[in-house]
Formats: structure tokens, C-alpha cells, sequence
């Protein structure tokens, strides 16, 4: 189990940022995006093969040419006002039949990053992901923003279309961030560095969807370009948003004619449409759950592999 | 190696011995009856346990035909063959962890020269056609040593299988090795395919001079082979199934469906 860096580049006043898929991959489209704009270049990766079991066989002529595992790589990239470290990885480290990452291997793999940020004086670690909520997919997602230090308090209260906990309706400051972005946000505190993540919003409906959410992902990095003090070409995130928007539609009208979803589901969805979730009556429990048992159902299958390994 | 992943029961002493890995659920029961006819030919004794705790869930037992199961993962030891065997259950979870606790004991304990892993593979072939073992090498100069064995390269890209995955950790420490694949007839993959287990334990037969009697198998895969030759006889449908794969021709999915029920109830029945 190791770091295995390439380069040891000189890094002044560097920022690292971190990003892996989740809920709508908001937090991974949103860093990679950037590292892909700033023509971040690649100086390292974590061995993957303590975290994850191997994706891919590549055997040709008999001979066993490749094991392909989920990769997690370091990039750098420098700026005019500070350097900029990138992790991105393909999948979080899980145990058992855990979705997102918990246990032991997630804690390993969170030190080994903040190892990297050590390394090179981070003086900020940002990660980013989804926060499911209450809003229309035709609405803007804000970002709600969590740091690790109190003091970082006032400063996020400056970011531009985004909101602490306190400023969530019904949170009363309090929250749960699960996965990497929770646990790397600890182990930064834990570990005396300053750390912030940032979540794009994402209509409760479409949490379960094996959809990317770029919208949310373009939120996220207009708050990162205005900290970072960049400026970004976001007119692809645009694009792909667009498209996302349009199989949305689709897929709701599916979901508002299936059997058991009630009639005043539809409207409590299209009220999201002019409204913000503490202007609404709520949607029940009971609602949401056969919202989403429909959705499992709708989506079930589509990944299945019946292929036999070899 | 962590010492306390491991229970030996014997030190025997090896002599650069050959490893042959066999999972205890395989399509047409092939590994556990590979490994448990070769270790009661050869007279192989165990000699090293890998410990289940942090490998297997262990959250509880599993029952399979009424009967509880629980994971194996044991090495046996033939001085005479120079055959080190080891009999696993697949783990589910720490896979990488427990591929290296095997490879620990084969390494630095037995001192193992080359490795075999066996697994069947489920092909749309009828059980009366000759079977091949499609290979996998994890180096080419093992690979060139077998030519002419008998076995038949693969081509393949997609979803690794525990032995593909022990191969690749095998070739990451330099010890050469090869997985046996045999083709399982779709329809025997839910029961026994005796046919099979003759082939793989043939080639061992030859390949480590093993001098194994293998007459039970030729008389199980004549009892096979009558009951479903009778099912033929009683079944227009069933025979015109298998006939359709005997011409290379392919069945639709409800086609295989049926041939796969209809046989694995017969030999369940007679078993």
C-alpha cells in the first residue's frame, strides 16, 4: 500500500483539491473538470490494489496482459496566485457492500491523500459532492459549503451562491456528509489542516438516477473559480447540463404516469419549479419512498453483467 | 507474513513443489472434484490453514443443501508428487488480502516453482463434443513449455475471476503460472461435469506423472452420458436441443433455459 509519486514538483502556496464519484458525480466532474481545463499534469497515484478489486481482464494469445483496477491519481498544475494539487479517483474504497466509502481502507486511503498534501505544504483541502435536497432541476443548485474550522466560517460566508448549514431550512446547523468527502474533512481537522467541502444541489428525485448532475458540478466550480481567483470556459459542463435536462424531463414523465406514484407527487415536483423547498408543503415520507423504490425499479438491470468472469 | 493469518498443522519439508488451486464453487462442481479426487489419489495431508477473521465476513454460515457451510482455505502436501494442493472457499470481500495469504505460504513456505489454478467455464456446447482447457499464462516462457499439452490459448476482455486475479498477484512476484479453464456444457454447469474433471485431472496425470487411476470418472461419465441419451430417447425437444449444439448451431435463451432445467432435474434426481 503506497503513494507512488513520478515527480516532486515545487509547489508554493498550494491548494489541493479532491474529487471521486458519488451522488450524480457532482464533486468528480466538478475537479476534473478543472484539472482537465487547467491542463493539470500528472505526478503520481495511490496503488490501488489494497482498496479496490480489479474491473478489467486483458488476455491475449493466452497471455495475461493487463488487471485493470480503479485508478486514483495525483496532478499538478501552478497558477498565477497559488499552486494547485488535483486527486481524483475512480471509485471510493468500500467494505463490505457499503456504497460509499467507511471502514478502514476508506481511513488508509483518506491519510495516504492528506499524506500527498503534507508533502507538499497544502495550506486548503477542498472536496466536493452532492447534497440532496428539495429544488427543481430547471433551478440553479447552490453550494453548500462545510469547512472543518470555525474560523473558516466568515470567509465561506462570502462565496457566491452558497450557504452554510445554518442557512438550510429545517438543519439547524446540523448535517451528516457521508463517504469520502466526510471522512476527508475529519482527518484534515483530525490532522490540523484546514479543509472545506463543497456540495452542489441536486433534486431528491434524481438521487438514485445513474445520471451525471452537471449543473451542480458548474456551481460548485463557479465558487472554486472565484476562491481560486481563475477564470473558466464552463460552455461543455453547459452542454452536457442541457442534455442531462432534457432525458430528465423524460424520465419524470415516465415516473409521474407509473402505478403508486400519487397524482400530488407531480405537483409537489413541479412547485419546485418557482419555489424553494420552505415555501412547499412537504412531500411524505412515504411519498419519497415510492418515489425512489420507482426509480430503482426503472434503472434496475441496466448494469447487470450476466457475463461470467474468467 | 502475518503470522497469525496462518495454522500450520505439519512442516513438511518441499522441494520446489508445483501449487494447483481449486475453489470449493465452481460451474460442474469442477474444482471440488478435481481437488478432492487428486488429494485422495495422490495422498496429500494437509499441513496449513489460512484463518478466516478479517478475510470472511463471517457475519454468519451460509446453508447450502440443507447443510451449513463454512469457508476453506487449506494447503495439502503430496512428497511423493511434489504437489502442494490448496482447497479454497472465494473470498468475497478482502480478495487482494487473501490472494497474498495464499501466495505468502506458497512463496516463502513452500517455495513453490510454478502454479495452476482450475475453474470451469460455462460454453454453448453440447456435453458429447471434445472439450478444450483454454488457457491463461501469466508469462510466456511457461507458455511456450506447454505447447503441444493440450491446451488451447484464450482471448478475453472483461470481469476478472479469483483465478485470473491470483494469477496476475502470482506474476506481480515473479512465480510463473497458468489458468485451467475446461468448457462446463451450459446445461452441466448447475450439476457435475465428470467429463471435465477427467480432462483437467489427465493433464496433471501427465504433466506431474501422477500415475492416476482414473476409471471411477470414466464409469460416472458413462453414467452421465446414458441417463441423458435416455432423456434424448424420451425428450424429442431435448434431442433436437442438444443435436442443434452437436451441429454448432445456437439456441434461443428460452431454448437453453429448458435444456438446462430439464437436465439438472434429471441428474439431481439420480444423484
Amino acid at each position: 500500500m503506497a503513494v507512488k509519486l513520478y515527480k516532486k514538483p515545487e509547489l508554493r502556496n498550494s491548494v489541493m483539491l479532491c474529487g471521486w464519484p458519488g451522488i450524480g458525480n457532482i464533486g468528480i466532474i466538478a475537479i476534473d473538470t478543472l484539472r482537465t481545463l487547467l491542463k493539470a499534469e500528472q505526478f503520481g497515484w495511490i496503488e490501488p490494489w489494497d482498496f479496490f478489486d480489479p474491473r478489467k481482464v486483458i488476455i491475449e494469445g493466452g497471455l495475461l496482459k493487463d488487471l485493470e483496477f480503479p485508478i486514483n491519481k495525483f496532478y499538478f498544475q501552478r497558477t498565477v496566485n497559488q499552486d494547485l494539487i488535483f486527486f481524483v479517483g475512480q471509485q471510493q474504497p468500500t467494505e463490505g457492500r457499503a456504497r460509499y466509502a467507511e471502514g478502514q481502507k476508506a481511513y488508509r486511503i483518506a491519510n495516504l491523500v492528506l499524506d500527498v498534501a503534507e508533502k507538499f505544504g497544502c495550506r486548503r483541502v477542498y472536496t466536493s459532492g452532492a447534497a440532496v435536497t428539495q429544488i427543481h432541476h430547471a433551478l440553479k443548485p447552490r453550494v453548500w459549503a462545510v469547512p472543518n474550522r470555525a474560523k473558516l466560517i466568515d470567509e465561506v460566508k462570502g462565496y457566491e451562491n452558497t450557504v452554510l448549514m445554518s442557512g438550510i431550512e429545517g438543519r439547524g446547523s446540523q448535517g451528516i456528509i457521508t463517504g469520502l468527502n466526510g471522512l476527508l474533512l475529519g482527518v484534515a481537522k483530525k490532522r490540523g489542516i484546514e479543509a472545506v467541502c463543497l456540495m452542489g444541489e441536486i433534486p431528491y428525485y434524481l438521487q438514485g438516477v445513474p445520471w451525471p448532475y452537471p449543473k451542480a458540478s458548474k456551481s460548485v466550480l463557479e465558487v472554486l473559480a472565484k476562491i481560486l481567483g481563475i477564470e473558466l470556459e464552463l460552455s461543455q459542463l453547459d452542454e452536457l447540463a442541457e442534455r442531462i435536462d432534457k432525458s430528465v424531463e423524460e424520465f419524470l414523465e415516465t415516473l409521474y404516469s407509473a402505478e403508486g406514484i400519487p397524482s400530488q407527487v407531480k405537483d409537489e415536483i413541479e412547485k419546485l419549479r418557482y419555489v424553494r423547498q420552505t415555501e412547499l408543503g412537504p412531500i411524505t415520507e412515504e411519498e419519497q419512498k415510492k418515489i425512489m423504490e420507482h426509480i430503482d425499479e426503472l434503472f434496475k438491470g441496466r448494469d447487470k453483467d450476466d457475463e461470467r468472469p474468467v | 507474513m502475518t503470522k497469525d493469518l496462518f495454522k500450520f498443522s505439519g512442516h513438511p519439508e518441499f522441494e520446489n513443489p508445483s501449487l494447483i488451486v481449486g475453489w470449493s464453487e465452481d460451474v460442474g462442481k469442477l474444482g471440488p472434484k478435481v481437488i478432492e479426487y487428486l488429494n485422495r489419489k495422490i495422498k496429500s495431508k494437509s499441513f496449513c490453514e489460512i484463518e478466516p477473521g478479517g478475510i470472511f465476513p463471517l457475519s454468519g454460515v451460509a446453508i447450502e443443501n440443507n447443510v451449513a457451510q463454512f469457508p476453506v482455505s487449506k494447503f495439502y502436501y503430496s512428497k511423493k508428487n511434489n504437489l502442494v494442493v490448496f482447497d479454497g472457499t472465494e473470498s468475497q470481500f478482502e480478495k487482494y488480502r487473501f490472494l497474498n495469504a495464499i501466495l505468502d505460504v506458497a512463496q516463502h513456505h513452500c517455495k513453490v516453482k510454478e502454479l495452476f489454478t482450475i475453474s470451469g467455464t460455462v460454453s454453448p456446447i453440447a456435453h458429447t463434443e471434445p472439450r478444450k482447457i483454454l488457457t491463461v499464462f501469466n508469462q510466456e516462457t511457461l507458455q511456450k513449455r506447454l505447447r503441444g499439452c493440450g491446451l488451447e490459448d484464450m482471448d478475453w476482455e472483461g470481469t476478472p475471476a479469483i483465478s485470473t486475479y491470483l494469477l496476475w498477484a502470482a506474476g506481480k512476484r515473479g512465480i510463473p503460472g497458468a489458468s485451467l479453464w475446461p468448457q462446463i456444457p451450459f446445461y452441466l454447469a448447475a450439476g457435475k461435469d465428470f467429463q471435465a474433471v477427467k480432462l483437467i485431472l489427465s493433464f496433471l496425470d501427465k504433466r506431474f506423472d501422477l500415475d492416476l487411476d482414473l476409471k471411477e470418472l470414466d464409469e460416472k461419465i458413462s453414467e452421465q452420458n446414458t441417463k441423458i441419451a435416455r432423456l434424448r430417447e424420451e425428450d424429442s425437444q431435448i434431442n433436437r436441443y442438444i443435436g442443434t449444439l452437436e451441429s454448432g448451431l445456437s439456441l434461443s435463451e428460452d431454448e437453453q433455459m429448458e435444456l438446462m432445467e430439464q437436465v439438472t432435474e434429471l441428474l439431481e434426481e439420480s444423484s
